[in-house]
């Protein structure tokens, strides 16, 4: 969507405007020339738009005034009375006001894009420090965010590269490792790496049960070991036993057979006695004959009797014991027996799944059976546990070795793996780098190289075949934001242009710059200020430099240019300039009352035809203005076909000189080719013939004296529709040759004829005839 | 008008995904983090190795 055309900017006690003032904008014309001598208030204009557009007062700024807001309403006036207020042709507007200090914009989101440079500017860009330059293009050329990314993915290279190094130098150490088992291992196989592999893929359960089986068989063996002693001391304890047996026996016959031959007996019935007589302690009778006779004091009389037999019953007692004894040693010797055969059924097991192996010995008696033949076994056998645990050992370091040649061997696979993925991974993260800075740098370079070139284009319209027009704008890669400017001279490239260049070609290069930047960002929907910033230009470049300006206006949403150059005045007023889209706009004296005000101001051939269309029209005001545009046209044609007038050191010519120099056949040749709107919308050129305007005007270009510059006795003799004709005559030349928008046919590009702008006037011959 | 960062971040990204470094799923989702400097080196390599394997895969 274009964004709409500007119908009217209001100010309101803004500056220079004490009282409010409206600049209306023509329709479709995107330029604005705005004329006016210094103090009319042309900077308020440019204020203005800059209070709406950005908020602040640039005329003001590095001026030593502190905070200049104070300063932006009109001396006397508050803050709350400065509006400024743009209209568009679609009825829309945006206002800006001021609250204390704050620019207040309603609606914000019609506030327009503004660009404004000013003539203390122009220079800024150019003599401008390289890192201030580089501030000034950044938004076109701000990559920082890439750089910070782009930083990112080299840290990440670095720590990734670094990080293969460790892998490589550990991949190394794990080769090492490995080489130094397959070395102590004798070197099997074609080579340690393939040689490990194998080891680690070995069962290490197979090894276990080898040594668990050793170990069983050993503590089965020791198991062994102490029968031989105990077998020793359950016969001795066993023999023992028998022989106090036998004793207490023997002592207890002789005892009894000493005492009584029934004493045994005896003793035997009063100890059951005794027993009784414990338990009831005053029977009424003798529990055997049932006599209560003599109960009474009977168990006393049993102890008595008793004591008598107790030598017989020490002899008893003791052989009891020996008898317990005896038979406690018989059990000893039995459960000796029962645990040989259980730990000589253990042993044999473990013999039996004592597996084969070189290094393992074999037991190839069984243990025996009787455990009185086991002492000779063991002696027989008694090298066998050593070699058994040398097997064991062995096993052991085996398998604590391959554990530890696996963890190696995985340590070194993972490493190797690691650094695999990395030297797949480090080259692509180095291409991505890659890619990035390229873009990066092709990015930046080549906005850069579209700015100078823009640059140059601009330059060169203002000052052809000066070759100045190369300039370069270049990051200085040791420097960030860093952007130096070079330009040619005497065929050197890449001089600073601050160095060589004159102010006039560096207030234009300013210029150059400043309008290829604001042309990057969307010109169309921007407006364009320049304020004053032909002050310093050259006469030679002046002219350019607007034909220019007029060129680039059509880039952008309207532009505004403020001056105080006369020169583009009168050019403007006499059609010297294409005016078709530039409106131009006269300021006149300001004063403290009215503020800034306009002048309505019409091109003379407009004042003429007025004057022509007044009834009656006035002949002295006729002939003025008629003589001066008919001088300014035959001024155009002499000089386009170089005619001959008398050469005078004040180079002025008047109408008698003039208009004899256009003559025969120049004369009859010309003609000009009007180009006429048909009603169909289309459109074709219609010829007029010069050659009978300027005779009919050679006739009368008396009038132009007698009426219109004196008083004059003879004007009373002369018809006043000579006076009449010579207006309409000069009227129809002006209206050939010029057009009030194209200007005047100064091109000669086609060959054929002169043209102006859009070849609304073709102006045949090209050259004078001979 | 996109911001100079924005436009370069598009072009890097169709680089990398020109050269099968990345993908243009990975491109679309790291366009607007590499343009604004959040593109961290994890969030650099883990498409990129992506990218690396599919293209291990597919050959």
């Amino acid at each position: 969507m274009s964004t709409p055309a500007l119908r009217k900017l209001s100010i309101a006690h803004l500056r220079g405007s004490v009282a409010p003032f409206s600049l209306p904008f023509e329709n479709n014309k995107k330029l604005t020339v705005v004329y006016g001598e210094n103090g009319t208030g042309k900077s308020t204009i440019c204020d203005a738009f800059e209070f709406l557009g950005k908020g602040r007062v640039g005329s003001l700024e590095n001026r030593g005034l502190g905070r200049p807001h104070k300063y932006w309403p009109s001396l006397g006036k508050n803050s709350s009375d400065v509006s400024v207020t743009l209209e568009t042709v679609d009825g829309a507007t945006c206002s800006a006001t001021l609250i204390k200090s704050d620019v207040v914009i309603n609606p914000e989101g019609n506030r327009p894009s503004i660009e404004v440079l000013r003539r203390s500017q122009i220079l800024a860009l150019v003599e401008a420090k390289p890192g201030e330059r580089y501030n000034a293009i950044s938004r076109f050329i701000d990559v920082s965010g890439i750089e910070t990314s782009e930083n990112n993915l080299r840290q990440l290279i670095q720590s990734l590269t670094k990080n293969r190094d460790v892998a490589v130098a550990r991949v190394q150490e794990n080769e090492d490792s490995i080489t130094q088992f397959w070395t102590t291992a004798g070197k099997p196989g074609a080579d340690a790496l393939a040689w490990a592999k194998i080891e680690a893929h070995r069962d290490p359960n197979a090894a276990d049960a080898e040594t668990a089986a050793l170990a069983s068989i050993q503590l089965a063996y020791t198991n062994l070991l102490g029968y031989p002693t105990q077998l020793e001391e359950a016969i001795r304890d066993l023999n023992t036993a028998n022989l106090k047996d036998d004793d207490a026996r023997i002592a207890l016959e002789n005892c009894a057979t000493s005492v009584a031959a029934d004493a045994k007996e005896v003793v035997k019935i009063l100890e059951s006695a005794k027993d009784y007589y414990l338990a009831h302690p005053s029977p009424h009778a003798c529990p055997l004959c049932e006599s209560s006779e003599n109960a009474t004091g009977l168990g006393a009389r049993i102890d008595q009797k008793l004591g008598n037999f107790s030598a017989i019953q020490t002899a008893n007692s003791n052989l009891t014991q020996a008898a317990n004894a005896l038979q406690r040693a018989a059990q000893q010797m039995e459960q000796l027996n029962k645990n040989y055969e259980k730990s000589r059924t253990a042993f044999e097991d473990s013999r039996k799944a004592l597996p084969v192996a070189e290094d393992i010995r074999p037991c190839a008696t069984s243990c025996p059976t009787e455990i009185n033949q086991l002492g000779s076994w063991l002696e027989q056998t008694a090298d066998l546990p050593a070699a058994w645990k040398t097997a064991e050992t062995n096993r052991q370091d085996s398998t604590r070795f391959l554990a530890t040649l696996k963890q190696a061997l995985e340590t070194y696979l993972h490493n190797v793996d690691a650094q695999k993925e990395l030297d797949a991974l480090i080259p692509n993260l180095e291409k991505a780098h890659e890619i990035v800075i390229e873009e990066r740098q092709k990015f930046t370079d080549l906005i850069l190289s579209n700015i100078a070139t823009e640059v140059g284009r601009l330059y060169e319209a203002v000052h052809p075949g000066e070759g100045l027009n190369k300039i370069s704008l270049e990051l200085d890669p040791k420097k960030r934001a860093s952007l130096e400017i070079g330009a040619s001279f005497c065929g050197t490239t890449g001089t600073p242009p601050q160095a060589y260049f004159s102010e006039s070609h560096l207030d234009t290069l300013g210029l150059c710059v400043f309008l290829a930047l604001a042309a990057l960002d969307e010109p169309a929907e921007s407006i364009l200020i320049l304020d004053d910033v032909l002050a310093s230009v050259d006469e030679p470049h002046v002219e350019r430099l607007i034909e220019m300006l007029y060129v680039e206006a059509r880039r952008f949403r309207h532009c505004v240019i403020t001056t105080h150059y006369r020169p583009w005045k009168q050019k403007l007023r006499w059609g010297w300039l294409q005016n078709g889209q530039c409106q131009f706009i006269e300021l006149s004296k300001w004063t403290n009352t009215q503020g800034l005000t306009l002048i309505q101001s019409v091109p003379d051939a407009e004042r003429l035809r007025i004057l022509l269309a007044e009834s009656p029209p006035d002949p002295q005001l006729v002939c003025a203005k008629a003589g001066v545009i008919l001088e300014a046209s035959l001024t155009f044609l002499s000089q386009l076909y170089e005619c001959s007038v008398p050469h005078r050191s004040t180079n002025l010519y008047t109408l008698g000189d003039l208009l004899p120099s256009i003559k025969g056949k120049l004369r009859n040749a010309l003609s000009v080719e009007v180009l006429i709107s048909a009603g169909d919308g289309g459109s074709t050129h219609q010829p007029t013939a010069l050659g009978p305007i300027l005779d009919e005007l050679q006739r009368i270009a008396q009038a132009r004296n007698v009426f219109g510059c004196h008083f004059n006795s003879l004007s009373f003799e002369l018809l006043e529709t000579d006076a009449i004709g010579f207006g309409q005559q000069t009227l129809m030349l002006i209206d050939a040759l010029a057009d009030p928008v194209a200007g005047w046919p100064k091109n000669k590009k086609s060959g054929r004829y002169w043209a102006n702008a859009g070849e609304t006037r073709r102006l045949h011959p090209l050259l004078a005839p001979q | 008008m996109d911001k100079p960062s924005d436009t370069l971040a598009k072009r890097i990204t169709d680089r990398l995904v020109k050269n099968g470094l990345f993908t243009e799923a990975a491109a679309n989702k790291a366009q607007a983090l590499i343009a604004s400097g959040k593109m961290s080196p994890e969030d650099w390599r883990l498409p990129i190795e992506l990218a690396t394997d599919k293209e291990e895969c597919d050959s």
